[in-house]
């Protein structure tokens, strides 16, 4: 036998946020459960807030929101694609977050959260809706909180273990296949149920300055928990809807803007002006964005020079002390200071999938259940829109406490498959003699995703990247030689971003209108059309075929009837540049190269010495 | 391309003089870019996968590691 054999009831792929809240909420629920947590990284650092966070973005706290307004700010973003329970969910289960945390990190409220002089956590606006419903924190220890309750319950964490293949039988989850990327070492892990906790499609289009880890999202979210997903049978959906964040231009850090907004600051193009009536991360001002640099008012700047020396100290402080603590130095070697008006140069992030800021993911309910019986997903692969980090906490405790009670009554099922064989083609990139470097082949992927995915949207360049697809999956992929297990994951990640980009141009393809802004903004179908108003576009694998399907399905009936547009237009475009110049016809016969053709062939003759003038 | 040599440049500055060894920021690194080297002294074995996250940096109980710079494409 070369791997190891564990039977659990519950494993969980990807210990981040999400992950590590299922893995202490099934155990809690029950103490007995074998409950396994697999992570490319240890669980203490690893995931979207491994260096901490420094705000809840979207929480419904007494005295300053409910679940309803929620809902309402979440019909209002996603334009009416939204199945609102889960959104209510999302806000009524947010306080419970806010009280978790609290709890795992020992800390009192007014510490971890501010609390106003009525004892409420105070809350600030950021949403656009007149509603506060964004929650600050000193988060730099969460994580770490987190991974101590964890390890605490007795879970069995596998750090530096990802997993590389997810098995059904029968239809229903049976066992997951990993392996250690230091020692090598595979494990068959034999479960009824899987919680997905996998991120975003963080490694997805190539960050502008071409550095391949200088992603905004977690660089170690590559979209193995869309593929794993997708390959068991499960639905996803709004992979059409593209994460195009505004972000620090280079360093591509989170959070600036998200943190400055709701103490004042604002976006303005080069002219000083401010381009935009809201500085949240919706699809509409992404598009006045995209306007300002294409009029040429660009580049584009997060203003602070207006706000008090106490501000601006403060927000040093939060920017430069959670999440990516290297911003401070990256301002530094630059000269930056953000008492002047254009220091923070803003830029369009890469686009990525992601639920947590956007929309795309794996298609749950408001039990984070998927299609696939025993498969729940949660967090930034789980299609809640709009999320962002209370979500992964609120779908993730649920996950883990469903996920639990059904292994009760479902055992997995024996493994269909012959695991040496898979193994053993797993490891095939170690034993090649030669071949490509992943880097190579991850930077191709990556750049041709960049150049003709990036909206707005063509259909023949998003044509050209399925033949691009299928080119690099069939040629490339498997000439990939490593030399490592460190590297050996790589070749599932690059799999994985090409199953990603495979769903994306597809799903874009088959949404024929433009929706959320610059999101999903398609050339050849440049308007919202209302025939689309409530509908999803589904992607799945068929399991008859193996192909990718695409289909139109009709988003849950609304409970609550809130406006379910954001106030901007779809531009006309005009670009008519003139007829230009128009010389006299050429023949279409040229008799001087076909003699040339017929009388030397298809061999380059070799003239480098004309008349043997160099004869010694 | 990831480097395997604790020659070439690496955007961390380790001090050998007060690295202990311990090994946490080998341990807690969420992207496996630092291992030890013969003498102990973590080096960025797999370099271009680092996300300048700076937990090595927070994570060292004698402060011997810090950011020299961001990675030289987004400096």
């Amino acid at each position: 036998m070369t791997y190891h054999i564990i039977e659990a009831d519950v494993v969980i792929l990807g210990g981040g946020s999400a992950g590590t809240i299922a893995a202490i909420k099934a155990k809690t629920k029950d103490p007995n459960a074998r409950v396994v947590v697999l992570d490319k990284g240890p669980i203490e650092t690893s995931g979207a807030i491994g260096r901490g966070m420094d705000a809840l973005n979207i929480v419904a706290v007494p005295g300053y929101a409910t679940p309803e307004n929620v809902v309402e700010a979440l019909t209002k973003v996603t334009e009416g694609i939204l199945d609102q329970e889960c959104a209510y969910v999302l806000g009524e289960k947010s306080l419970q977050v806010i009280k978790d945390l609290e709890d795992y990190t020992g800390r009192e409220p007014g510490d971890l959260f501010p609390i106003d002089e009525n004892g409420n956590y105070k809350a600030n606006y950021l949403h656009p809706v007149d509603y506060p419903m964004y929650l600050a924190m000193d988060g730099e220890d969460i994580k770490r909180a987190l991974a101590k309750r964890v390890r605490s319950l007795e879970v069995q964490v596998l750090d530096f273990t990802p997993a590389v293949r997810m098995f059904t039988t029968d239809g229903r989850i049976s066992g997951i296949l990993a392996f250690n990327m230091r020692s090598g070492e595979f494990y068959y892990i034999k479960t009824p149920t899987v919680i997905i906790t996998a991120g975003a499609v963080g490694k997805f289009g190539l960050p502008r300055d071409g550095y391949l880890s200088g992603t905004y999202e977690f660089p170690g979210n590559t979209g193995e928990g869309f593929a794993l997903a997708y390959h068991a049978g499960a639905h996803l959906i709004n992979l059409e809807c593209f994460q195009t964040n505004l972000l620090m231009k280079d360093f591509n850090g989170p959070a600036c803007g998200y943190v400055v907004i709701p103490r004042g600051g604002y976006g303005v193009n080069a002219l000083g002006e401010r381009f935009w009536s809201h500085g949240y991360w919706s699809g509409d001002m992404f598009l006045a964005v995209w306007r300002e640099l294409l009029e040429g008012r660009g580049p584009v700047y997060l203003k602070m020079d207006h706000l008090p020396e106490e501000t601006i100290t403060g927000l040093e402080k939060i920017l430069w002390g959670t999440e990516r603590t290297a911003r401070g130095l990256f301002h530094e070697q630059r000269g930056e200071d953000y008492r002047r008006w254009d220091s923070v140069e803003q830029g369009m992030e890469e686009i990525t999938l992601c639920s947590g800021h956007s929309m795309s993911g794996i298609q749950v309910n408001k039990n984070a259940e998927t299609n696939v019986p025993g498969l729940y997903a949660a967090g930034d692969c789980a299609a809640v829109p709009h999320q962002y980090l209370t979500g992964a906490f609120v779908f993730g405790s649920i996950a883990g406490e469903r996920a639990v009670e059904y292994s009760k009554n479902n055992k997995a099922g024996d493994l269909p498959v012959d695991l040496e064989q898979i193994i053993e083609e797993i490891k095939l990139p170690l034993e090649q003699e030669g071949g490509l470097s992943p880097e190579e082949v991850e930077y191709k992927i990556r750049s041709k995703i960049t150049q003709y995915l990036t909206p707005p949207k063509s259909d023949p360049s998003m044509t050209k990247l399925l033949w691009w697809v299928k080119r690099i999956r069939e040629e490339d992929l498997p000439r990939i030689k490593v030399t490592s297990y460190h590297d050996l994951i790589k070749v599932t990640e690059i799999r994985s971003i090409i199953d990603c980009a495979e769903m994306a141009a597809k799903a874009s393809l088959y949404r024929t209108e433009s929706r959320w802004g610059l999101g999903h903004y398609r050339l050849a179908y440049p308007k919202r059309d209302p025939d689309w108003s409530d509908k999803w576009v589904v992607i799945h694998k068929n399991s008859e075929t193996g192909e990718m399907d695409t289909m139109k399905e009709t988003v849950p009936e609304h409970k609550w009837n809130f406006v379910k547009e954001l106030e901007y237009e779809y531009p006309t475009i005009n670009l008519d540049i003139g007829k230009g110049y128009v010389h006299p016809p050429n023949s279409d016969r040229d008799p001087w190269i076909e003699e040339k053709v017929q009388r030397e062939g298809f061999v380059v003759p070799t003239r480098l010495v004309p008349n043997g003038s160099c004869d010694k | 391309m990831s480097i395997h040599n604790s020659k070439a440049y690496q955007w961390l500055d380790i001090n050998k003089n007060t690295c202990i060894s311990c090994g946490l920021c080998v341990d807690y690194c969420p992207r496996d870019v630092l291992h030890k080297d013969e003498d102990g002294i973590p080096f960025m074995k797999h370099r271009d996968d680092c996300w300048y996250c700076d937990v090595c940096a927070f994570i060292c109980p004698k402060k011997a590691i810090k950011l020299k710079e961001v990675p030289y494409p987004i400096k």
